[in-house]
């Protein structure tokens, strides 16, 4: 059977696709999370932001796959520049930075973009793990991504991605015990509990539509 | 509304089309964005520093964009942030092989683009370095305050000392002393109006007054009757020198603020009360500056400001600029 081994720059537009067929599957339910604690505009905002995203790559030409999701990431921020707009971009762009050089994404070179990932959001955002927000999806995913590639340096990229999406589901799955600290969100605190938070569940679907796409190839 | 506009979603670039037709010789615009704005010529080996904000505020902050002052700015609709993409494209245009100066006010959407800018830009191998105005005395603790009228003031220094071709970290600390100086309390008169809402988003009655209403309407400390100019410039001042005391013996240069639709004739009534304030305190007034820096497009009001200076300070207030929008010898 084929497997995908490697995530070069021109399968990019294709990977981002896929995220943004889920983001696009999933708006509606993301609309009606965000709409508990705020202005109810998540959903179309993730599908608008990723759904943008394969033409944007196919009319960037940088020399490398991590400048290639850094330029691609500022442009997704100018289009969606709402908070969870930006701080996706800014994961997308800080994740970047971590392939700078890079020709291809293997199974280590995914956990250093999702560790690069959560570093840009953590920046971007000011928030901390624990305080209800996307990081509480991402952080889980990419420490047991890492544990993987570090006590299993065989590990597939197939089995990597995987392993991103299992921990982020429970990541979102906690969350609902969290209180939010942040925006909208913090005043509106008693429609969250019970629910799942809405930013780590966009997160939990763009590691979804990474996976989907990494085990169709 | 009533406005002098074509279509509200349009108001941003018309206004900047007419500021390009108006000043092509000295302006200029890239990456095929009138929103990326830029000096005509930039000058080899000078710091370049670039600023950015939302539209309604003119002269701020384009209008800042000229010799002795700044290099660049990314331009945002009313009252919304420019985006990184924006911002970055400014950079790389305007970037003259001494780094770059972020230099803004303190707002969340434009600390975030501006961060997200000096990101690309340090991956292209540019230096940069980035300090926000937060002037405002009245909207809180310090690392809190929004940015007004007084970073007239750093961008003042800043250019100046950017002028003199001096170095990427001494153009920041020129900025940070002026940033570290200066204080600023405004107050409005009536709302104003976002072209596309089509109507305020706050109401004023007839005989009130809003003291420390930000620039964008956010809420000040009391809504009250109207008070006399002498009385609204003691208070202020009163509330500047309760942030930023000055001994009997200092010197400082005063900004009397216009907000857009109250008339030059009562910014001098408020200055002079400024002044007088000032002379019975035994503050000298080195340099006083009257008139709209920084306005919120046609809201009734004022702000004052005031810059404690200190021999270096002076010498880069009195250096000269000249821009479309500003000028001085």
């Amino acid at each position: 059977m084929k497997m995908m081994k490697l995530i070069e720059i021109r399968d990019l537009p294709e990977m981002f696709a896929s995220i943004g067929r889920v983001m696009t599957e999933k708006a509606d339910r993301l609309g009606e999370l965000d709409a508990l604690m705020g202005d109810g505009d998540l959903g179309l905002t993730m599908k608008k932001g990723f759904s943008a995203m394969p033409d944007i790559l196919v009319n960037l030409n940088e020399a490398d796959i991590g400048r290639q999701l850094m330029k691609a990431g500022m442009k997704m921020a100018s289009l969606v520049p709402s908070t969870m707009g930006t701080l996706m971009s800014s994961g997308i762009m800080s994740g970047g930075k971590a392939l700078e050089g890079k020709q291809s994404i293997d199974a280590a070179g995914y956990s250093a973009f999702l560790e690069a990932f959560c570093e840009g959001v953590t920046r971007r955002g000011k928030c901390a793990r624990g305080d209800r927000t996307l990081l509480d999806a991402l952080g889980p995913a990419s420490d047991s991504v890492k544990d993987l590639v570090t006590f299993n340096p065989g590990v597939t990229l197939p089995e990597v991605a995987e392993t991103a999406f299992r921990a982020a589901e429970a990541g979102v799955e906690a969350t609902k015990a969290m209180k939010p600290k942040f925006g909208k969100a913090a005043v509106h605190s008693a429609a969250a509990e019970g629910n799942p938070d809405q930013g780590a569940t966009a997160a939990m679907f763009l590691l979804q539509g990474i996976k989907d796409y990494i085990k169709s190839r | 509304m009533k406005k002098i506009i074509n279509k509200p979603e349009n108001y941003t670039d018309d206004m900047l089309k007419g500021i390009y037709s108006a000043h092509g010789d000295k302006v200029k615009y890239v990456a095929e964005d009138l929103r990326c704005y830029c000096v005509a010529d930039k000058v080899p080996g000078k710091v370049a520093i670039i600023t950015g904000g939302g539209t309604g505020h003119l002269p701020l902050f384009l209008g800042y964009v000229g010799e002795g002052l700044l290099d660049g700015c990314g331009v945002g609709g009313v009252f919304q942030s420019p985006s990184a993409e924006q911002i970055y494209e400014v950079s790389r245009e305007v970037e003259a092989g001494a780094g770059i100066l972020y230099l803004y006010g303190n707002y969340t959407g434009d600390i975030m683009n501006f961060d997200m800018a000096a990101e690309m830009c340090n991956m292209d191998g540019i230096e940069t370095r980035s300090i926000v105005g937060a002037d405002d005395v009245n909207s809180g603790a310090p690392e809190i305050r929004r940015g007004v009228a007084g970073i007239f003031f750093m961008y003042k220094c800043a250019g100046a000392r950017a002028a003199q071709m001096a170095s990427l970290d001494e153009v920041l600390a020129a900025a940070g002393k002026a940033k570290e100086n200066t204080r600023t309390v405004g107050f409005a008169l009536t709302p104003c109006v976002i072209p596309e809402l089509g109507h305020a988003n706050f109401s004023l009655a007839e005989d009130e007054m809003a003291m420390g209403m930000g620039i964008h309407g956010e809420p000040g400390i009391w809504n009250g009757p109207i008070k006399s100019a002498s009385e609204i410039a003691a208070e202020s001042v009163d509330t500047l020198l309760g942030d930023m005391p000055l001994a009997a013996g200092s010197e400082v240069a005063v900004l009397i603020n216009g907000l857009g639709a109250t008339s030059i004739e009562e910014l001098y009534i408020l200055s002079g009360c400024v002044s007088d304030i000032m002379a019975d305190k035994g503050i000298k007034i080195y340099r006083t500056f009257v008139g709209e820096y920084a306005t919120s497009m046609e809201m009734m009001g004022a702000s004052i400001s005031i810059c404690k200076l200190d021999s270096e300070m002076k010498e880069l207030l009195d250096a000269p600029a000249y821009t479309p929008f500003y000028a001085q010898r």
